[in-house]
């Protein structure tokens, strides 16, 4: 398996895994018109032709037979061109000291604090390639591409994770707020902003806070929460240290989690080094590998050692990064130690 | 001659008083069921009638509704001369906020309910009571409608618009739909604990407790939204009387109950419109029960009387009463009083 940048050729493969997805995945909505302006500008990003704002950078998982069966991807900024915007979950006093009333009210204020910010985004694993190490090479390599190129990120990095919905999709969140300021379906709401049409949220949505306990009770409970199918990924992303702090999602209420860029572990772990070839050492550790390029990236997991500045790989996974013994490459152990059994498990 | 008459509670009446407050609903928080603060109320009532005022302050006024013939209190009902005056009275305005979305071909009305204390400063009717036999009877408009009169007898001791608030649905235990969906989240009290509070504190708990943000009204359980703007069904009666006066309550809504408030101007309002005056005359031969029914009151202040007589009475003339009826308005021959029709 490897982590490469999308290309046009991918687009068939692409809306397929699109339409598997379903709703909630904002940013791969199952249009094909709208998936190949996206590739385009993909394209356009990895080749250095876009400011930041407008920087997509979106990868594929491709097997040995160069079929897409997992995307990832990492926005430059969020929100620069048009607002973004989320709920602040912050804290309403109502104290009355001679009362001896004292009540903390949560409240959801309307922010666009993230704006600016880059984001990981757009992860997708087909169903049956939920197995091994494909999640976490498909979550994770982006960050070994983010410690090569600092410069085209921001220094805090956020995920906004999907938020509860029951079987029949609906959120919720959604029910007991969005519900009532757009008059529209979640899947309809959830498209348009899929789709790059933002505005309409600032027109339509409540702008003044709301205090969380006027909320139904099932919409209070999902806030900041994940749907199921996105624990592990949540589970992944905390492992590298991001956390959920006060944002979350205006639509179904998932968490977004944070973190400063250089204190994620595959940034501040991984190391420069040459690639050697040879018979990595038992017992063997996981590794993400990357090229260190940018428009020809190429990133994957295999078993490595390293050996006194070296990354001994097979030589298998040497021709999947087409790379030969000396070029350099960036390393970091695929899961943190005190995550790998965990991980594995 | 009606059985009843209208004055200004005194000493005495505490005892009368402290059993209406104890039969009034819970949402009459002027009226509570506590010695002190009833006593407080008299006191405070006695010395506004007994002031001269030159504009409406911090007087509060309390009328009680007495059987002529056992000297029983079978209701009453208060004057606040400038509500807010002291401390601030809140409010729920009624706001439509529109979300609009000219892409999308999408234009909400949004209702939602803002705190406000705009009503500050007006005259405030409170503290309605009538006995559940005399519900029915015209006393109910004796005591009720007998303010105004004394509101169109001293218009210097009161402000240009009143209102009025209207208790608020609650269920069979009490309990307050709607600050169960909004109060009682910011106060951690239930219904009667919070209403209670309002008799015996400085209410500058109001502004610490109460929502500063809009509340957004289709995020309420329908059982709120539902009694947003409808009055209890035993505070009916007051409502209709004060409907039928002239008031009208659309614009903002009680902050505990959600009750409406009412509002009127007061030179609008039919007892202060189209009461009139006139000099008194006392004849031993008073007008048959079949004439029509007039609400009577002197125009005096602490010695302030108010009835229900029936009376022939044309306009520019004098009104004709017995010397009974004379005897209980406290008026002499030839002394001037007001009038309005029941």
């Amino acid at each position: 398996m490897i982590i490469r940048p999308v290309r046009h050729a991918d687009l068939p493969s692409l809306l397929a895994l699109a339409k598997s997805a379903g709703s909630g995945l904002t940013t791969l909505p199952a249009d094909g018109k709208r998936l190949a302006h996206r590739v385009s500008w993909a394209e356009k990003t990895f080749a250095g032709e876009v400011e930041r704002a407008d920087a997509d950078y979106l990868f594929v998982l491709v097997d040995d037979d160069e079929q897409v069966v997992g995307i990832t991807g990492l926005a430059g900024a969020v929100g620069l061109r048009e607002p973004w915007y989320n709920y602040r979950v912050g804290m309403t006093l109502s104290a009355s000291p001679t009362l001896g009333i004292y009540r903390p009210i949560p409240t959801l204020f309307l922010v666009n604090d993230l704006c600016g910010l880059s984001e990981v985004c757009s992860l997708f694993l087909r169903a049956d390639q939920r197995i091994g190490s494909h999640g976490k090479l498909l979550s994770r390599s982006r960050f070994l591409f983010l410690a090569e190129f600092p410069q085209l990120f921001s220094e805090r990095i956020i995920a906004e994770m999907r938020g509860v919905s029951d079987e029949d999709g609906k959120s919720p969140f959604w029910e007991g707020l969005g519900r009532h300021f757009f008059k529209m379906p979640f899947a309809d709401a959830d498209y348009l902003t899929g789709v790059g049409n933002k505005a309409f949220i600032a027109e339509l949505m409540p702008r003044f806070p709301l205090y969380v306990p006027l909320l139904a009770a099932s919409a209070q409970s999902v806030i900041g929460q994940v749907h199921a199918a996105t624990r592990p990924a949540l589970r992944l992303l905390q492992n590298e240290g991001f956390a959920h702090r006060s944002y979350v999602d205006i639509f179904d209420g998932g968490a977004v989690i944070e973190c400063e860029a250089r204190q994620i572990r595959a940034v501040r772990d991984s190391q420069t080094l040459v690639l050697a070839i040879g018979t990595p050492a038992e017992p063997s550790v996981e590794y993400l590998i990357y090229n260190r390029q940018l428009a020809g990236c190429r990133i994957t997991s295999a078993p490595a050692h390293i050996a006194a500045g070296s990354l001994v790989v097979s030589e298998l996974t040497a021709r999947r990064l087409r790379l030969r013994a000396g070029d350099p490459v960036r390393a970091v152990a695929l899961s943190p130690a005190r995550a790998a059994t965990e991980e594995n498990n | 001659m009606s059985a009843w008459i209208v004055r200004p509670a005194h000493g005495e009446d505490l005892d009368g008083l402290q059993r209406m407050a104890r039969e009034s609903l819970v949402g009459v928080t002027s009226l509570q069921d506590d010695r002190a603060s009833l006593e407080r109320r008299i006191e405070r009532s006695a010395c506004s009638f007994g002031s001269a005022v030159a504009f409406p302050g911090e007087e509060e006024y309390l009328f009680v509704l007495e059987d002529l013939a056992s000297g029983a209190l079978l209701g009453c009902a208060g004057l606040q001369a400038s509500c807010g005056f002291a401390q601030p009275f809140y409010s729920f305005r009624h706001e439509v906020f529109i979300h609009a979305s000219p892409a999308q071909g999408i234009k909400h009305k949004v209702h939602a309910l803002a705190l406000c204390h705009d009503l500050g400063g007006n005259t405030l009717l409170k503290g309605f009571h009538i006995a559940a036999s005399l519900q029915d009877d015209p006393a109910a408009q004796l005591i009720s409608r007998a303010r105004l009169l004394f509101i169109a007898s001293q218009p210097q001791r009161f402000a240009a618009q009143l209102v009025a608030e209207m208790v608020g649905c609650t269920d069979e235990q009490g309990q307050s739909p709607f600050w169960d969906a909004v109060g009682r989240h910011f106060f951690g009290l239930d219904y009667s604990a919070a209403e209670a509070l309002g008799a015996f504190q400085e209410r500058t708990y109001l502004a610490e407790l109460l929502p500063h943000y809009p509340i957004y009204v289709p995020l309420l359980p329908e059982q709120a939204q539902d009694v947003m703007g409808q009055v209890h069904p035993r505070a009916c009666r007051p409502y209709e009387i004060l409907l039928a006066e002239g008031f009208a309550g659309e614009r903002y809504i009680d902050v505990y109950d959600a009750g409406p408030t009412l509002e009127a101007e007061t030179a609008r309002v039919r007892s202060v419109a189209d009461s009139q005056r006139t000099t008194l005359r006392i004849d031993a031969a008073g007008a048959t029960d079949d004439a029509p029914a007039w609400l009577v009151c002197n125009e005096g202040c602490a010695s302030f009387r108010a009835l229900i007589v029936n009376s022939n009475w044309l306009p520019e003339r004098p009104l004709t009463l017995s010397a009974a009826e004379a005897d209980a308005l406290q008026l002499n021959e030839g002394d001037t009083l007001r009038l309005v029709r029941l």
